[in-house]
């Protein structure tokens, strides 16, 4: 009883642990593209992986930054573990002491603080940053490491080798250094693990077009569905057991002499086996790696003048990664391509100023705010001969954020509405009214981001979604707490997801996603309420700080032409204020999908977010979380 | 025996504030067998330290061979160290350990298998070659050592307590071995232990120290016949140091008593120390001792008998073949000769410490 009872403990204790990393190699093999259904067993996530060059070059780039800053950190810790190992007592308590506190503190604190101190010094931000942030935090582990073994040794076998004629350099590698040996290798191992799993420092001291594995999935995750993520996440999960699993065969062995010799014979045995494993076969193994992978993306990416460059900010997934080949190819300009999750992650980096971004895509109220802030350089339209492609209704609704047309071009446009599902809902509809409904307790989904969900109320009682007026506001916290009961979740991204699987009945949605979401499953329709909406406009703009203005002109006058305008909408499916495009699309229901492109009169209520200054950025929030707290 | 090889000079060692070594002098002959002697703590290691080149003094030098090599490395040093934990490479092999010194000077390979062959023989452990240094037992391990450091050809081999972790029995057959050994390489032995037994047995020139200082230099007849002081006379086997009052040359008083003597220009009626060793106590017949006793206490030590008189007030400690009872009455008697007169210590450092068991 006793016994089984400690059976079904650690069978949870498992199950609890390793729960979450199952579901994710099982859906590695999901052939269906959404988490929702399982569509039957497939490697294909994996071939399409090993295909994807940005992957595959992000894993080069994390192969080659792990193993310089193991072999760099390994080779630092050891000698500053020989040095604090041979330092007086106190001395070295202190300074044991000062090497374990940056193993205790916060991931994020490193990161932002490494990241403090590059912009202090102006270190440019980029593939230097990150190896020096990673041999930072690798070499106290590797002091940690090598320590014990350090005391296990005797001082006497080294003064020996002195004694017979060895200098003190040569006694170090032939005697002392195969006792330490375990421990430089654990050290070595931990630090390249340490080093292939980190994201959070990374994030922060990465810069513009390097990525490594942890933050090209972080991106890729962000942007949504993507199997090749679970397939990657799953690789990276089984990479790291395996170096962990070779890191613990080698235990610590903490036995005094005389159990040294009683099983002695074992022993060395073992050690042969490890030595010839961790000494030889493991280097070999990662020299050959990045060295093949040096070969084949060194050829790759060339060595390009820097003049010749373009640093792109974009959101995730909102370029067609042709439309760069091809622009790349007819002006030789290489872009370096880098992506945000949302605006409010976009904004600081372009502020810190530590990459110089030549281009970015911010949305409507953010652009505003880049103005009001003095970030933003007015473009030459002299360069932006294309811009004739876009539709002025356009240009005339930008006024609102860019009052003048100076500083932004529109990429992509959109409305927010509401997706439902046919089979569950039969009456028309054609009012944000129906999400008030008791009738669909429990299948409605809503963003759960504050000016989303504000707008939604203060649309459907006709004011204004910039609205300051304390009282309207009010008025729209009562509505959304009264709507709360019905709910079923305050989501992002997942509304598609819910959507598709038919796990909501209704849900609030950007247009974009809902064509999507459409191809995957016919029963969902997608309505702007006759209320009015929200219209948002991303557009490109040119940061004051840009090294490469004229290159960014260029690049946005290539993105204005009808053919690459084009390009991009099939691959992003959000509607393009690229009116010459639009006639170009081959499929007649999405030319005229009214998703797509609604009639100016759908639209005429419809009005894009302003930044309402930060007042009322903390007014809106605070209503926000009353209501989520109600 | 005759030119002095080593001669260290005024050394002087301070660790932490304190006082390790005080202005030490001391020569080593070439072909000596020298022991340095004394309790933990008294410097004899840190000299042989010194010796060696693991340490530098704070100040005085080392001469070898007329040569200042007092900051030369120590693998510069024409001296091979066998250390007290044997210091075996654990991951070479018996053979690759011996070979180290030799592969480093860059010998041919004829001549280093030659010379492990030779020095394997020489330390009874032929066959060994391929043996991992851990599957070995202490007395092997300590034999490697020693093999290690002399097919290197020393002048001079220096050895740190080679013999403290071996068992009794073993120690024994060691100390035989080593003498053996010194008299086939005809080398200069620096020894160090607290073994006092030790030192009596191996050596031909015994270092006493304490404290930093040396006690006294002699041969081992010497240092136990005729300790200079009452420290050196404690720390080498058992002794009965007594205070006491030279009346005259040839007469000293004990507790009342007064006992003839050898010992002469001590002046009249100076206080000193009397040293008598417990086994050249004569126990007789009541009347016939110098002075009488009862014995308190009885215990069989194999070789002998240790029994305690108490006698004017005070306990004599006396080792005899010869049993007598305890409660029984007996008389003291001392031949003349085996009475050691020794001054008064004239500092602290002299004094006869607490000896720790080491």
């Amino acid at each position: 009883m006793k016994r089984q009872l400690q059976r079904i403990y650690m069978a949870l204790i498992v199950i609890l642990l390793y729960a979450p990393i199952i579901t994710l190699v099982v859906l590695s093999f999901n052939s269906s593209k959404t988490r929702a259904k399982w569509g039957g067993f497939t490697g294909k996530w994996y071939a399409a992986l090993f295909q994807n060059d940005t992957i595959m070059e992000a894993l080069y780039t994390t192969l080659i930054i792990a193993l310089l800053a193991a072999v760099i950190s390994t080779v630092i810790g050891t000698a500053a573990a020989i040095g604090i190992h041979s330092m007086k007592r106190r001395a070295r308590t202190v300074f044991l002491g000062v090497n374990n506190i940056p193993m205790l503190n916060g991931e994020i604190v490193t990161g932002i603080s490494l990241m403090l101190l590059f912009l202090a010094f102006r270190v440019r931000f980029g593939f230097l940053t990150i190896l020096l942030t990673h041999i930072t935090f690798c070499t106290p582990y590797v002091i940690l490491s090598v320590m014990p073994k350090l005391k296990q040794t005797s001082r006497y076998t080294y003064e020996a080798a002195l004694d017979l004629g060895a200098t003190p350099l040569r006694a170090f590698f032939t005697v002392v250094f195969p006792d330490i040996m375990p421990g430089v290798l654990s050290g070595f191992l931990m630090a390249f693990t340490l080093s292939l799993d980190d994201f959070v420092i990374t994030h922060f001291t990465k810069g513009a077009g390097v990525d490594t594995l942890s933050t090209k999935i972080y991106s890729e995750v962000r942007k949504g569905i993507k199997p090749e993520m679970y397939a990657l996440s799953a690789l990276l999960f089984v990479t790291v057991l395996v170096l962990l699993l070779l890191v613990n065969m080698n235990p610590q062995d903490s036995k005094s002499a005389p159990t040294f010799f009683r099983d002695a014979e074992g022993r060395r045995h073992f050690r042969f086996s490890r030595r010839f494993l961790l000494g030889r076969l493991v280097p070999a193994l990662l020299v050959i790696l990045v060295a093949g992978g040096g070969i084949y993306y060194g050829a790759r990416a060339g060595n390009g003048n820097t003049n010749d460059q373009l640093i792109v900010y974009n959101w995730g997934e909102y370029m067609d990664p042709e439309v760069i080949d091809l622009f790349e190819e007819e002006t030789g300009i290489r872009v370096i391509y880098e992506e945000f999750e949302t605006n409010e992650i976009m904004y600081p980096k372009v502020k810190a100023g530590a990459v110089a971004y030549d281009l970015v895509c911010p949305s409507d109220y953010m652009i505003q705010k880049m103005i009001d802030n003095d970030l933003l350089a007015e473009i030459n339209f002299d360069n932006v001969p294309n811009i004739k492609n876009i539709g002025s209704v356009y240009m005339e609704k930008s006024r609102a954020f860019d009052p003048e047309n100076k500083y932004s071009v529109p990429y992509t446009w959109g409305t927010v509405g509401i997706l439902y599902n046919k089979t569950m809902v039969s009456e028309p509809v054609d009012s944000w009214k129906i999400l008030w409904d008791s009738k669909y307790s429990d299948s409605i989904l809503m963003q759960d981001s504050v000016r989303d969900a504000f707008a939604v109320a203060l649309k459907y009682l006709g004011y204004s979604l910039n609205s300051t007026n304390i009282q309207e506001l009010s008025e729209a916290q009562s509505l959304l707490i009264s709507q709360k009961p019905l709910v079923q979740a305050y989501v992002i991204d997942q509304v598609r997801d819910k959507m598709i699987g038919n796990e909501a009945a209704l849900g609030v949605i950007y247009s974009g996603e809902a064509i999507f979401t459409q191809k995957e499953n016919p029963d969902l329709e997608y309505v702007i309420p006759k209320e009015g909406s929200n219209l948002w406009i991303d557009s490109w703009v040119i940061p004051k700080n840009a090294q490469h203005k004229e290159n960014a002109e260029k690049f946005i006058n290539f993105l204005c032409r009808p053919d690459i305008a084009l390009m991009n909408f099939d691959y992003i499916t959000y509607s393009t204020p690229n009116t010459e495009a639009r006639k170009l699309i081959e499929d007649e229901s999405i030319r005229n999908s009214t998703i797509a492109f609604p009639d100016d009169e759908m639209l005429a209520d419809c009005e894009t977010f302003q930044y309402l200054g930060q007042d009322a950025d903390e007014l809106y929030n605070r209503l926000w979380r009353e209501v989520k707290s109600k | 025996m005759s030119n002095k090889l080593i001669n260290l000079v005024d050394i002087t060692k301070v660790y932490d504030g304190q006082t390790v070594l005080d202005e030490l002098n001391l020569y080593i002959r070439e072909n000596e067998f020298l022991t340095l002697l004394g309790p933990s703590g008294c410097g004899k290691t840190t000299t042989l330290r010194i010796i060696g080149g693991f340490e530098n003094p704070d100040r005085g030098q080392v001469i070898f061979n007329g040569q200042d090599i007092t900051t030369l490395p120590p693998y510069k040093r024409q001296l091979n160290t066998v250390f007290q934990k044997y210091a075996l490479f654990p991951h070479m092999s018996i053979a690759e350990n011996i070979a180290f010194g030799l592969k480093i000077k860059g010998k041919s390979r004829q001549y280093i298998n030659d010379k492990i062959k030779y020095a394997l023989k020489l330390v009874n452990l032929e066959g060994f070659e391929n043996r991992s240094p851990s599957l070995l037992s202490g007395g092997q391990q300590q034999r490697v050592a020693i093999a290690r450091a002399i097919v290197n050809e020393p002048k001079v081999l220096l050895l740190d307590e080679p013999l403290g972790a071996l068992d009794l029995k073993l120690r024994q057959d060691m100390q035989y071995e080593l003498i053996r050994l010194k008299n086939e390489l005809g080398i200069t032995f620096i020894y160090v232990t607290h073994d006092q037994e030790e030192a009596l047995t191996m050596s031909d020139t015994i270092v006493v120290m304490n404290q930093g200082y040396i006690q006294q230099i002699g041969t081992p007849e010497d240092i136990y016949n005729e300790p200079q002081n009452a420290f050196v006379a404690d720390f080498i086997g058992e002794s009965n140091i007594f205070p006491g009052l030279m009346i005259e040359d040839r007469l000293v008083e004990i507790f009342g008593a007064k006992f003839a003597c050898v010992d002469e220009g001590f002046g009249r009626n100076k206080p000193v120390d009397v040293v008598i060793r417990p086994e050249d106590i004569d126990l007789v017949k009541p009347k016939k001792g110098i002075i009488t006793g009862r014995v308190t206490s009885l215990i069989f030590k194999g070789v002998h008998y240790e029994m305690d008189v108490m006698a004017n007030g005070v306990e004599w400690t006396v080792h005899s073949t010869d049993m007598v009872p305890v409660g029984e009455e007996v008389g003291i008697w001392v031949e003349p000769s085996d009475i050691q007169i020794m001054h008064k210590p004239e500092s602290e450092d002299e004094e006869a410490v607490s000896l720790e068991e080491s």
